[in-house]
């Protein structure tokens, strides 16, 4: 892997600032990621983590500061352009968000029967392979809400990584999954980020799964980013709410 | 079950101070069944407490806030079971300030004019899509019109037949009776065609069709909207418009039409069956009166204006699906409110045009 310094940045969010109405639920948040990197962004619930990846792809606007995608600043992008930019994007939401009158194999093959030329015949085995990377070939005919939430999950992820993007975002894709089938996703994360030179943002609790997969974490509280560096920086870290997050999960209280 | 012992202003408590319990302590030193109310400086001892729950505690917080009384002797599990249950410490938010009238009314009059930006531009959105989709395959699935069709047009055939069926037989009825003082009973024919034709054909399938399709639009989107499934279509480059509103505009603006068709000539043929029952007017009598009363025109009118209500209703079940927020109650609200508006909706733009062609 080249110097990590010498890597273009694929997403630069900077002095971020969102809002739901009169409620701020990011403050100043600023992080880049680098192509080819796996950045975990990590905090308690409602900090904002999840509205920090729509942020990213576009589908909220910032009250204040700038986000940068692929070297695009989306405030300057119009439906089209942004059209263009979300097939270079996948996007894994939190609850999955499934067609629900679509069965799973219709729902990964959406995005590339609508966004490709290509014959319906490759489509089918291009469905068929997603769905076997995460484990989930069996499931092609059943519809949604006949899946478990880990297996939607999955399902999810399958489609949103139909059109083999650059950048992944994924909204808690471990939520619901066992060790075992954590493990292997894991596995998957990397070995996409390997093979196809993909950036991940991952949100995501499992402490376990963070140290196998960051590269960088991006740790949110109140909406504000109180730390950002690698895995090895966090046992140096000064803030107690990383510090405890951290210890929490490996049983040894600091 | 829980003791209650009085001796001064000491109260001592023994059992088990649970939801029950707390219900009899509260009943106790509130002065309700004859007993003394407890004055500032009592202490309640809490030695005989061998059960505390969250009820328990929070009557005693309750007590000690309102009155300053004290609480003392707990066992260790006791003192423990308090500290976990106990609601001394949890702070409660602020209360959410109170917006004042012009505030709200402020906030009413952006709300409204947002709302119609919001109205027009999914309007002419999903019109130019409607139109530019016709050359493009991207953009919508394969079958969807066709599916559309059948759910929007075929399964509404029964009701529609019925009610307009229906619609021309009480306009037959209604006018026999005033026609037949003059002897002008043949009249019935036309008067039932032209205004099967003209109005009743196009508005009340129309209005059928903003109860019976409307309402699955806003609520399908809705769903969508809430279970964010629309956010992960715009993800995949996808736009929801063309995805989930364009077929469904093609599907009803070829159906609807069709549908007042259907409407026009099942209104005249109840016509003809009250003119038939009691009026002696045969139906090939019925038939040349009444299709020497309508002109092509004026079924070709009909038609159109119906293709304006197609939209109208379309597009405003659309909208209101998309401003759907919250969850199940969210869904519930905008379907409602779909429907009412597109209803009036209907029904003025129904006016705007009566103006404009007969006028």
């Amino acid at each position: 892997m080249p110097d990590p310094a010498e890597q273009t940045n694929v997403i630069e969010v900077n002095g971020l600032r969102a809002e739901y109405g009169d409620k701020v639920i990011l403050e100043d948040v600023s992080m880049d990621v680098r192509q080819g990197e796996i950045m975990v962004v990590v905090g308690g619930s409602g900090c904002g983590k999840s509205t920090l990846l729509k942020q990213i792809v576009g589908l909220l606007e910032p009250a204040a500061g700038t986000i940068r995608v692929l070297g695009k600043d989306l405030a300057g992008l119009g439906e089209r352009e942004l059209d263009v930019l979300h097939e270079s994007m996948g996007m894994l939401f939190q609850n999955g968000a499934l067609l629900g009158s679509a069965t799973v194999e219709e729902n990964v093959a959406i995005p590339l029967l609508l966004n490709t030329s290509l014959p319906e015949s490759v489509v089918k085995k291009i469905v068929l392979k997603k769905l076997d990377m995460v484990g989930l070939a069996a499931a092609l005919h059943k519809l949604p809400t006949e899946l478990s939430g880990g297996m939607q999950k999955r399902a999810a992820l399958a489609r949103a990584l139909a059109l083999d993007p650059l950048i992944l975002l994924a909204d808690e894709p471990s939520a619901g999954l066992d060790p075992v089938t954590l493990k292997s996703l894991d596995k998957l994360l990397l070995d996409l980020r390997e093979m196809l030179g993909m950036s991940l943002v991952v949100v995501t609790h499992e402490v376990s799964s963070i140290l196998r997969i960051a590269d960088r974490i991006t740790f949110l509280a109140d909406g504000r980013v109180i730390f950002a560096g690698t895995k090895e920086e966090i046992a140096g870290t000064t803030e107690r709410r990383v510090a405890d997050f951290f210890a929490s999960a490996t049983g040894v209280h600091a | 079950m829980l003791e209650i012992n009085r001796d001064g202003n000491i109260i001592s408590l023994s059992g088990e101070l649970d939801r029950t319990g707390a219900h009899r302590l509260l009943e106790e030193v509130s002065g309700r069944r004859g007993a003394r109310r407890i004055g500032a400086d009592t202490v309640f001892e809490m030695s005989g407490v061998t059960r505390l729950d969250s009820a328990g505690a929070a009557v005693l917080d309750e007590l000690a806030g309102a009155r300053r009384v004290s609480v003392k002797g707990f066992s260790p599990e006791m003192e423990k079971a308090y500290r976990r249950f106990g609601t001394g410490e949890t702070a409660s938010p602020p209360e959410p300030a109170q917006t004042g009238f012009f505030e709200r009314l402020g906030d009413g009059a952006y709300e409204s004019v947002r709302s119609l930006t919001g109205f027009m531009v999914l309007l002419s959105d999903a019109l130019f899509w409607a139109v530019a989709g016709l050359f493009s395959r991207k953009g919508h699935r394969k079958g969807a019109f066709v599916q559309q069709s059948v759910t929007i047009g075929v399964e509404a055939l029964p009701v529609v037949s019925l009610t307009t069926f229906l619609v021309g037989l009480i306009m037959a009825v209604l006018s026999a009776g005033q026609l037949r003082q003059f002897g002008a009973n043949v009249f019935v024919a036309d008067l039932v065609a032209v205004a099967m034709a003209r109005e009743m054909g196009p508005i009340m399938t129309a209005i059928i069709m903003a109860g019976r399709s409307g309402s699955a639009i806003a609520s399908e989107i809705a769903t969508m909207k809430v279970t964010e499934e629309l956010d992960a279509l715009r993800t995949m480059g996808i736009s929801p418009v063309r995805f989930v509103v364009v077929p469904k505009v093609w599907a009803i603006s070829v159906m609807l039409p069709l549908l007042t068709l259907l409407s026009v000539v099942v209104g005249i043929s109840g016509g003809m069956i009250v003119g038939f029952l009691s009026l002696d007017i045969t139906p090939s009598v019925f038939l040349r009166e009444a299709s020497a009363a309508i002109s092509l025109g004026d079924i070709i009118t009909g038609m159109g204006k119906s293709v304006v209500f197609a939209w109208l209703v379309v597009v405003t079940a659309s909208f209101f699906g998309m401003q759907a927020r919250g969850g199940p109650e969210g869904v519930g609200k905008v379907t409602t409110s779909s429907v009412v508006t597109s209803i009036f909706l209907v029904i003025i733009a129904d006016a705007v045009m009566a103006l404009i062609i007969y006028l």
